[in-house]
């Protein structure tokens, strides 16, 4: 760890050098280092308090620290692009436990010749380390020049000499730095460790006008949708995708809600456009879940039936290739350019207050209140009417209702009263996890029929034929059961507890 | 945190040498290592260049307000802490004796770290006393090296049935110590070890001068002799161990 960062004089450091020797201090000759900070695309090591360096010097080390935290170090032969790329054991553990699926990226490249300094006790102990870093630059960003950092680095145990640097880089003079070498570094390119994090809401006040209110949440949504572009087309890892979906859902649920406030020329094209874009997304998203969950599909159906699926999954990985392939096409299209070219513009454009809709400078509480409202009552009238015998596309739509009432609480929940916010939610969620179930379920199955005939043309093995209508009956069984749940899941939901929740919640903003 | 202890009923079979070697290995394979020195002899402690000191002595350690953190040092593999041994171990039985419930107390002050590191390694003199029950209870494993004698067959042989009789017990993984396979004898005890111990691993540490240099050099030897059979064999070990450990 760190314990501070000097930043060294822009000419001769060879006085430094001199009175940390004088202490004890044994510098080797320079070499030279390349860091680079590796962390996923929404920054959850850095949120985690930790930092993962890819170091190249003579090898390739990887070496997971933070504050407080031992480090811990790895060789390595290439560097690791997920986190299944490292071996097994309590590092890859470590760290998968907070990345996940997502994959490891490189946030910032750091090239500097660095001399490490140890000074050792009699026994030949290290007892306190320095490391003068010099010609320090960025690789792969902003042209931020050069600059020179000694930093002290704690030895446990050994706080006495630790002391004793830093107050010999005291007395001479040196400026102490607030943050650490590779910090500076990103500082001055500009590169946010945090990474990017979506969110669905923007801080709003439910008196401000609903145009400006729904403008400002489409906006951030328009950021998010911007920002896992990239990494969805280059299909880096599945969540890039899911989060574009998201945000292109949310935007398509605001846009309905804005019938009144946002104007007809403006509103129709870009309803249009996202239905278009989220309708081009499915298919590469239903397959990423598939093979996602794909173990947790087989595994329960035995060995031998998981073995004879295989074949399966090698036919999924190949359409979930083409589907990425298409999905690409569709996000490099014009169409998808000018969709989203046209529809940053006019966020960034000043409205014009003439020929806005009736409910425009509304105030936005009301405006929400109004359309939240709709939403939850058409979600208790048509899941009343939903039975034993109701077809699944009708659940699958009350399924979407539902979804959608849930982005309209998140998109504008930085006007809904928190506690009754977060209770009502609860209950909400409660029912969408069983229409999730259900519907995944019928997804899948859709997707293993419409499969089987390619299975049969290809000659596949009479095991694996048997084992896909296994899988098909476990999805079955997992279908029906979410079918059988959903009433009592419903009358849950649709109760007088709920209603109190649901009432709590719009009535601080519908005044 | 796993924790794992280098055991065994008999002195000299290279206890020491494997929880410095181990410790090494696990770190060079991503582990954050404790290094645990519970031998008043200090020879972990000595081979790792630090000076043997136990703040408070025995007593204060395993005593209610004893603390593992106020005595942790760094090696020189930032990857690798210790708690130093200082003789004040020698009276570390007595000093159990006197706590509430002795036998739980070594675990219960691994307890406060257990998010700080991922194998604790806790190098135990020999002999079933006070200090090793309390360490059977607080480990996950207990690695016992074995000369592949008929003697140190039969203390491996009175270890697991000490243990049984005394449950739960940890995971015992024997493995074959200080082995010459130049003597007939011990290659076959050794066959024998295998065929008949269950979990017997399968790496030999071979009887290596290169081992007992670790005293003139007072490192691991992966950082003296990095390419040694006894290094690579080291590294197999925990390969073994991790492999049972960690499924």
């Amino acid at each position: 760890m760190t314990v501070a960062t000097f930043q060294l004089p822009g000419k001769d450091v060879t006085a430094i050098v001199a009175s940390l020797a004088e202490l004890g201090f044994v510098f080797g000759p320079p070499r030279t280092l390349t860091t680079t900070l590796v962390d996923t695309f929404d920054g959850r090591l850095h949120r985690s308090g930790l930092r993962l360096e890819l170091r190249t010097s003579e090898g390739i080390e990887l070496v997971l620290s933070g504050a407080d935290v031992v480090p811990a170090h790895l060789l390595l032969d290439t560097a690791p692009a997920v986190v299944a790329d490292l071996a097994p054991g309590p590092f890859r553990s470590r760290v998968a436990s907070l990345v996940g699926i997502r994959a490891l990226l490189p946030q910032i490249r750091v090239r500097m010749e660095q001399s490490a300094g140890t000074w050792r006790d009699g026994t030949d102990k290290t007892v306190a380390v320095a490391e003068l870093n010099e010609r320090v630059h960025v690789v792969n960003g902003a042209d931020t020049g050069l600059f020179g950092t000694i930093e002290i680095h704690e030895v446990p145990g050994y706080a006495k000499q630790t002391r004793r640097a830093l107050e010999v880089l005291r007395r001479a003079g040196l400026a102490e730095c607030s943050v650490d070498t590779l910090t500076q570094c990103a500082e001055a390119a500009d590169v946010d460790l945090a990474g990017f994090k979506a969110t669905a809401t923007v801080p709003l006040h439910a008196p401000m006008a609903a145009i400006d209110g729904v403008r400002a949440v489409l906006a951030n949504l328009e950021v998010a949708i911007s920002a896992n572009w990239r990494g969805a087309i280059d299909n880096v890892d599945t969540k890039f995708l899911h989060d574009l979906r998201i945000a292109v859902r949310r935007t398509r649920t605001v846009l309905a809600a804005s019938k009144a406030v946002i104007p007809a020329d403006v509103l129709d094209p870009a309803s249009e456009g996202f239905k278009w874009l989220a309708g081009a997304t499915g298919a590469a998203r239903d397959l990423d879940v598939y093979l996602l969950e794909w173990e947790q599909y087989t595994a329960p159906l035995g060995v031998d039936t998981a073995t004879a699926l295989e074949s399966v999954r090698d036919l999924l990985t190949r359409h979930h290739r083409n589907a990425h392939v298409a999905l690409s096409q569709v996000l490099e299209s014009d169409r998808a350019s000018a969709l989203i070219t046209d529809w940053r513009g006019w966020l960034d454009t000043p409205v014009d207050d003439d020929g806005l809709p009736r409910r425009a400078g509304h105030p936005i509480g009301k405006v929400v209140a109004r359309r939240i409202a709709r939403a939850h009552d058409a979600l208790i009238d048509e899941g009343r009417l939903i039975g034993p015998d109701t077809p699944a596309d009708d659940v699958h739509d009350l399924r979407k209702d539902a979804k959608k009432l849930r982005y309209l609480i998140e998109c504008f929940s930085s006007i809904l009263p928190d506690k009754s916010r977060k209770k009502y939610v609860k209950q909400l969620k409660a029912l969408q996890e069983n229409l999730g179930e259900h519907q995944d379920a019928e997804v899948h199955i859709a997707l293993l029929r419409s499969i089987t005939p390619e299975l049969v043309s290809a000659e596949a093995d009479a095991n694996t034929m048997v084992a896909i209508g296994e899988l098909i009956q476990r999805l079955e069984q997992t279908r029906l059961a979410a079918r059988t749940e959903f009433a009592e899941r419903f009358a849950d939901y649709d109760s007088a507890a709920t209603q109190h929740s649901f009432d709590a919640l719009i009535e601080a903003i519908s005044q | 945190m796993k924790v794992l202890a280098t055991y065994s009923i008999k002195g000299g079979v290279g206890k020491t040498t494997t929880a410095v070697n181990l410790a090494r290995q696990a770190a060079a394979s991503g582990s954050r290592v404790l290094l645990w020195d519970l031998d008043p002899q200090g020879a972990a402690t000595f081979f790792v260049r630090v000076k043997p000191s136990v703040k408070g002595g025995a007593d204060r350690l395993v005593s209610k307000t004893g603390s593992l953190a106020a005595n942790i040092r760094a090696t020189d593999d930032p990857a690798v802490h210790i708690v130093p041994a200082d003789f004040s171990l020698r009276h570390l039985d007595l000093a159990l004796d006197d706590t509430k419930h002795p036998t739980r107390r070594l675990a219960a002050l691994l307890a406060p770290i257990a998010d700080r590191y991922d194998v604790a390694l806790i190098d135990c003199p020999p002999g079933i006393t006070l200090t090793s029950e309390s360490v059977f209870a607080a480990a996950d494993a207990l690695i016992v090296p074995t000369i592949p004698t008929t003697l140190s067959e039969r203390t491996l042989d009175q270890l697991t049935t000490f243990l049984s009789d005394h449950p739960p017990a940890p995971m015992v993984l024997a493995f074959a110590s200080m082995l010459d396979r130049r003597k007939r004898l011990q290659r076959d005890t050794l066959a024998h070890l295998m065929a008949d111990i269950d979990g017997f691993l399968p790496t030999a540490i071979p009887n290596s001068s290169v081992i007992e240099q670790m005293g003139v050099h007072r490192s691991p030897i992966a950082d003296f002799a990095p390419r040694s059979p006894a290094t690579i064999a080291y590294q197999n070990l925990w390969a073994d161990i991790a492999g049972r450990v960690w499924t």
